[in-house]
């Protein structure tokens, strides 16, 4: 049931993992939007070298990123099968009863199979070399300028870190719950929608309580360390930018200018 | 910062990591297509909308949504899905607290998310035709009327965008609605007692 890949940073030293977390979530921003530029093969092959650079660089074993791979690989699957389906394009290869398969849908499928998987390598990637403090300092230096207009940019970096801090642990009280309601004879893995969905309650509501609970303790602890918001506060880790970072912005920015030349 | 504000705070940091928790289990339905999914993710928002205020919700929504995008990616890797749920959970709490906020009693909540559930329904039904199907349909890269005719196999009376949004979306959001609201209900009758200490004095 709790198959989800969490905390799924894998600490390391490659260079993918020193770089600056708001380099890498820059470059992650570009990429996204420049894979939809790619439209043949050459473009295309593009996008996976680069995906397969960034994973040979960053020495984190392929399990792991196989294992982020894992719950979007039939979306994957599914989204080819449609294309294959219903794209009536170029010639046609196969006939069988009523499914035809044409080139075109096949090319297609496999583009947009490829586009999905270098997107979702890449953003795990940024996962699997950085860790959740790290990003969520990289998101609040990022959006800093917007602290001019108001928004509260630091207390948002602030909940995101406590989230992502408690997620495992909150995982690991909500397993603790399970065990002690089906201890009393709650069953949460079979039966109906309709008792799945009762037997949530018991589990949400002591779930609920210990995080208010946890939240009040959390807030004290906070004040009693002098915690008092964004206003003159120092930090432990400071964010660095070196040469190394310059040099993935300029990788970048060659890569969406070939990918710009190449496409048809 | 004062203490209520900074417990606030906190409390919304921790009912969104229960929230992802709870929107990584999400199931899709077998007779909807797969991206409406059936999560129960709203619901630390929905209670975080009611005990600390309508826009602690819609913060726990955002900040939800944003993990879960952090941590698992998206079905586009175009954050669509998780744009969409934002929408559709925050005018949910929104809807769903207006009508709580008068009375603050169960019975009042009830109205209240029976209120939201037909409300967000039809305005999702629309951002659905006009927006939302169509982004997926770039990002995934198939046409509408590929999906059209998909859906057309499972239930025959779908035979244009139109007719797909109003037989699939429009029961699948009264059908969350109903779920969210025999689930939170409960919960909220549970929790109010026990949280009397918890929840700063009303200003």
């Amino acid at each position: 049931m709790f198959n989800i890949i969490i905390g799924q940073y894998v600490p390391g030293q490659s260079i993918i993992h020193r770089l600056d977390p708001r380099v890498k979530l820059i470059s992650i921003f570009i990429f996204v939007i420049i894979v939809f530029l790619a439209n043949n093969w050459i473009t295309y092959g593009l996008v996976v070298l680069f995906s397969i650079i960034g994973i040979l660089l960053s020495k984190v074993p392929f399990r792991f990123i196989y294992r982020g791979l894992r719950a979007i690989i039939i979306i994957i699957i599914f989204t080819f099968i449609l294309n294959v389906l219903f794209t009536k394009q170029g010639d046609l290869l196969i006939s069988i009863g009523w499914i035809h398969i044409y080139k075109g849908g096949l090319i297609g499928g496999l583009f947009i199979s490829i586009r999905l998987l270098a997107i979702i390598v890449i953003t795990t990637l940024l996962t699997l070399t950085t860790t959740p403090i790290d990003i969520t300092d990289g998101i609040e230096i990022l959006l800093g300028p917007l602290k001019k207009i108001k928004l509260p940019i630091h207390e948002f970096a602030l909940m995101m870190s406590i989230s992502l801090r408690f997620i495992p642990t909150l995982l690991e009280e909500t397993e603790k719950i399970m065990k002690a309601q089906s201890a009393r004879g709650s069953d949460f893995a079979s039966g109906s929608v309709k008792q799945r969905i009762k037997a949530i309650i018991p589990l949400l509501v002591p779930l609920f309580v210990s995080a208010f609970k946890r939240a009040e303790e959390l807030a004290m602890a906070m004040e009693a360390r002098g915690y008092r918001g964004d206003e003159g506060r120092t930090r432990l880790r400071v964010l660095k930018w070196t040469g190394k970072d310059t040099a993935l912005i300029i990788i970048m920015l060659m890569l969406t200018v070939a990918l710009v030349v190449l496409r048809t | 910062m004062n203490q209520t504000s900074l417990k606030k705070t906190v409390a919304i940091s921790l009912l969104s990591a229960i929230a992802v928790l709870i929107q990584a289990i999400a199931f899709p339905l077998p007779i909807f297509p797969a991206f409406l999914q059936m999560d129960f993710s709203d619901i630390p928002a929905l209670i975080g909308g009611i005990l600390l205020g309508p826009a602690a919700g819609v913060l726990i929504e955002a900040l939800k949504n944003f993990l879960h995008y952090l941590i698992l990616g998206s079905l586009t890797g175009v954050p669509v899905g998780e744009f969409s749920n934002f929408i559709a959970g925050s005018l949910f709490i929104i809807a769903g607290t207006w009508f709580y906020k008068k009375k603050k009693n169960a019975s009042s909540l009830i109205y209240g998310l029976i209120f939201a559930t037909i409300f967000v329904s039809v305005i999702m039904t629309f951002a659905n035709y006009f927006i939302i199907f169509p982004s997926y349909a770039l990002f995934l890269g198939f046409t509408t009327d590929q999906a059209i005719a998909m859906s057309q196999s499972i239930n025959h009376k779908i035979h244009s965008l139109f007719t797909l949004v109003v037989f699939a979306v429009l029961p699948f959001n009264l059908l969350k609605g109903m779920v969210l609201t025999i689930i939170t209900v409960p919960i909220y009758s549970k929790l109010k007692s026990r949280l009397k200490t918890f929840v700063p004095a009303e200003k």
